[in-house]
């Protein structure tokens, strides 16, 4: 299938190879899974725990739509429904698709950049333990009927202790916190990685749409994940510590709540869906045999989308008496943000139109995606008429509508970038055929559910009930939306299927099986732990296709880019990608693992009201950072390594 | 990006290209914040001035001014574009075609914010400030 697999490259020679694998090899034990720093181990983690976060909130899913399949129905009560649907929303959003796209970046970036590693590897291990233990804390409550209850974007004064007793609330707002430990770890490692550590010559205009796509991202994060911290840290002092932030009786806001909320959480929308767009960006020149039309126009709205995001949130809030005008600064931000969305995807019909098609599963999965995606900005565009606004408000036409963008948006790219980075992560081809099936029964199945729910929405159904009384054109469209549930899940069972069957039985994957342009391709399916051999030099914004680029890891290779002598990487300059220095890269270490578990114990201690194990713990945690931290005693020719 | 500038062309060269590539983003911000600001808080006081000057007159400044500042930055990523259209034979082509893809994202970012700010101003000619 492939015209330009990669020649095992020439450049190094066999002591070079011995010595990388050498420096950068981990031999399976114990130890090293636990301490492993390697970003495609971390990567691949990232996506496993990801997926199953996923399933269970999926198989939550599932069973609120087996409630809601009849009216009136007694599987579920009232307080585990609750519990159901804020877990399932909270971790959709929170567990499972940023940390998913978290996963193909840290997968990706380091290989598309032509880099052994991400920036500080230590600190990726740490997030990916910090994600995994929130995760598995937040869920944890489920069991024991103490799951958060008060939806995924937890309203006060609802949320408060007098309203929502128990320990609910502090559960969602201590996993939060803990979780955006992980994701703001993650975010600096990025922009630091695709700053500094590209390879010599990919100036910016060579940055590859994902990565530009997932610095983006991360940047969003970090202005925006603040907001919803504090949030959660006030919401918590309120209801433990009898705090009044939030309390009008007392001086405090309720409003207060609403506008940090949303100044996270209308940027958040745009964190999940960015990187999947990136996804996109990525599969399709391998899809079309050409490169994106208009990259510095692509590059224009995944800049211009990630700044006025922060200037719209009050949207949310039109139910809430504000002065007119105020408003209307919002809207005009509102209006102008879908034209860079316009804009990227006129670019993809236009390298589809101008390409040449390839039906492969990745390639349905596009189409699929901008079928969904477009009926759900479609139906977006509608809430700008407040009338109707008003109309549909908490009904589940709202349901309808977001899960089109978010499951549009996000998953169908996420299975685009599965069936297409498969090769490259696990070094085996998926079948065709089985992934053709999945495709058609995720397709349909995703339709079949939530396309009924504009429907039943419009005839006045409520979102977040338990249950309904028999209504006219309620009752037959909930039955065809549970159907089709089955239906989705069945499909996602076959993608999943048809992942272990890869691992178990794929044919072997050759470096390029796509014909596709970014550098990931360029090396080995699955990459070696040091990922190139030869660090490219980057003569293009395709440089898979370009045969300087090609040659420079080949004949072309350079002892200044093989770095054999260590566990060594290239420092670049931020705008032009011109060769800075050679820098050392952390050895594999238990230190994230342990620094990861004193904090599990830290919010554990904290959930219960253990405050002396609270206690202890926090000093455990400044402890480990203090031994992470110390300044390593190296010998002192080590000390001034240079190129 | 000529074959050898001195440092303070390089300095005024960086300056110019950073305020083409961010003007329109931090006026728009700027201006968000402030006419947001100004509107909500002098409202909740159940004003309509601020000290001498009318709540619309400050509102009209916010708008103004920061619109004036993305003409301003437009017109610099103009001539970041122009500059780097036709590079001198001979010099690295990677910062000229990443100052050249920098033009192109800066112009039409701040055709965008300038639009923004703009439809804002547009409302404050329709809506008195303190309409609820
Ligand atoms: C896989 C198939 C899925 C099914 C069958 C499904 C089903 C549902 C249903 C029935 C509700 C409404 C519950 C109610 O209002 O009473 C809901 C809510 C929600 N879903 Fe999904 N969903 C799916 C996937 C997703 C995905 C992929 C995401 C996000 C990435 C997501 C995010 C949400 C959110 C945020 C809510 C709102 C929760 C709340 O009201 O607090 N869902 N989902
Ligand atoms: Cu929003």
């Amino acid at each position: 299938m492939s015209t330009t697999a990669a020649a095992p490259a020439p450049g190094a020679s066999r002591e070079d190879l011995a010595a990388l694998e050498e420096r950068w090899g981990e031999r399976p034990s114990l130890r090293s899974w636990f301490g492993t720093v390697d970003h495609k181990r971390i990567g691949r983690r990232y996506l496993v725990t990801a997926g199953f976060f996923f399933i269970l909130a999926g198989l939550s899913a599932l069973a609120m739509r087996t409630q809601l399949a009849r009216p009136e129905s007694r599987l579920l009560s009232p307080q585990e429904y609750n519990q159901l649907f804020t877990m399932h929303g909270t971790a959709m959003i929170f567990l499972f698709a940023t940390p998913m796209l978290f996963g193909f970046g840290n997968f990706l970036v380091p290989l598309m950049i032509g880099s052994r590693d991400m920036a500080f590897p230590k600190l990726n291990a740490l997030g990916y333990w910090v994600f995994l233990f929130a995760g598995l804390f937040m869920w944890a409550s489920l069991p024991f009927g103490a799951a958060p209850n008060g939806g995924w974007f937890a309203y006060v004064p609802l949320t408060e202790r007098t309203n929502t007793p128990g320990l609910h609330m502090d559960v969602y707002s201590l996993g939060l916190l803990f979780l955006g430990i992980a994701t703001t770890a993650g975010s600096i490692n990025f922009i630091v990685t695709a700053l500094k550590l590209r390879a010599p010559g990919m100036s910016l205009n060579r940055v590859p749409l994902f990565v530009w796509a997932i610095v983006a991202t991360a940047f969003m994060v970090i202005f925006a994940l603040p907001a919803l911290n504090l949030d959660n840290a006030m919401l918590f002092l309120d209801r433990r510590f009898g705090t009044h932030f939030f309390d009008p009786g007392a001086a405090g806001n309720v409003l207060l709540w609403q506008h940090l909320f949303w100044i996270f959480g209308h940027p958040d929308v745009y964190i999940i869906v960015m990187p999947a767009l990136g996804i996109v960006s990525a599969v399709l020149p391998a899809f079309t045999r050409r490169g994106v039309v208009g990259y510095p126009l692509i590059v224009f709205a995944i800049v211009a989308i990630s700044i006025i995001s922060f200037g719209v949130w009050v949207h949310h809030m039109f139910a809430t008496g504000l002065p007119r005008l105020s408003y209307s600064f919002f809207s005009a931000a509102s209006t102008i943000i879908t034209i860079p969305s316009g804009i990227q995807i006129f670019a993809w019909l236009a390298t589809m139109a101008l390409g040449r098609v390839v039906l492969k599963v990745p390639m349905l999965f596009l189409i699929g995606f901008v079928v969904t995606f477009v009926l759900g900005g479609f139906t977006g565009t509608m809430f700008a008429l407040t009338a109707f606004d008003q109309q549909v408000t908490d009904s589940y036409f709202v349901v309808a509508h977001f899960h089109y963008v978010l499951i549009g948006g996000a998953v169908f790219p996420m299975l685009a970038g599965i069936y297409y980075w498969l090769p490259k992560i696990t070094g085996r081809m998926y079948h065709e055929g089985l992934g053709r099936w999945a495709f058609w029964l995720v397709f349909a199945g995703m339709h079949v559910t939530f396309f009924p729910m504009h429907l039943y929405g419009l005839f006045g159904m409520p979102r977040r009930v338990y249950t309904y009384r028999s209504e006219p054109g309620w009752d037959g469209w909930n039955l065809v939306s549970t159907a089709g549930s089955y239906l989705l899940a069945i499909g996602l069972l076959l993608v999943l299927i048809g992942v272990l069957h890869a691992i178990r039985r794929g044919r072997p994957a050759p470096p390029d099986p796509w014909g596709a342009d970014s550098l990931e391709w360029s090396t080995d399916s699955p990459p070696k732990p040091y990922n190139f051999p030869v660090l490219p030099r980057v003569h293009s914004l395709h440089p898979t296709w370009d045969e300087a680029s090609r040659e420079s890891m080949g004949a072309g290779a350079t002892r200044d880019r093989i770095l054999a002598d260590g566990r060594r990487t290239l420092l670049t300059s931020e705008l032009d990608g011109s060769r800075e220095r050679v820098v050392e890269m952390p050895e594999a270490s238990l230190q994230p693992l342990v620094l990861a578990l004193a904090m599990l114990v830290f919010f554990t201690a904290m959930l219960v009201a253990w405050y002396p194990v609270a206690a202890v713990a926090a000093v455990a945690v400044a402890a480990t950072i203090a031994v992470w931290l110390w300044p390593p005693r190296r010998p002192e020719r080590e000390l001034g390594v240079q190129p | 990006m000529s074959t050898h500038p001195g440092p303070r062309a390089r300095l005024t060269g960086g300056l110019l290209f950073w305020y083409a590539v961010l003007g329109g983003a931090i006026a728009w911000a700027v201006h968000l914040l402030a006419v947001w600001g100004v509107d909500e808080l002098t409202c909740a006081g159940g004003r309509e001035r601020i000290g001498a000057l009318p709540l619309r007159a400050v509102i009209g400044a916010a708008v103004v001014l920061p619109a004036l500042a993305t003409v301003g930055a437009l017109l610099a990523a103009a001539l970041v574009w122009r500059r780097t259209s036709h590079p001198p034979e001979g010099v690295d082509e990677r910062p000229v075609g990443r100052g050249r893809m920098a033009a192109v994202v800066a112009i039409w970012s701040n055709l965008l914010f300038l639009t923004i700010i703009v439809l804002g101003g547009i409302a404050l000619l329709v809506l008195p400030p303190c309409l609820r």
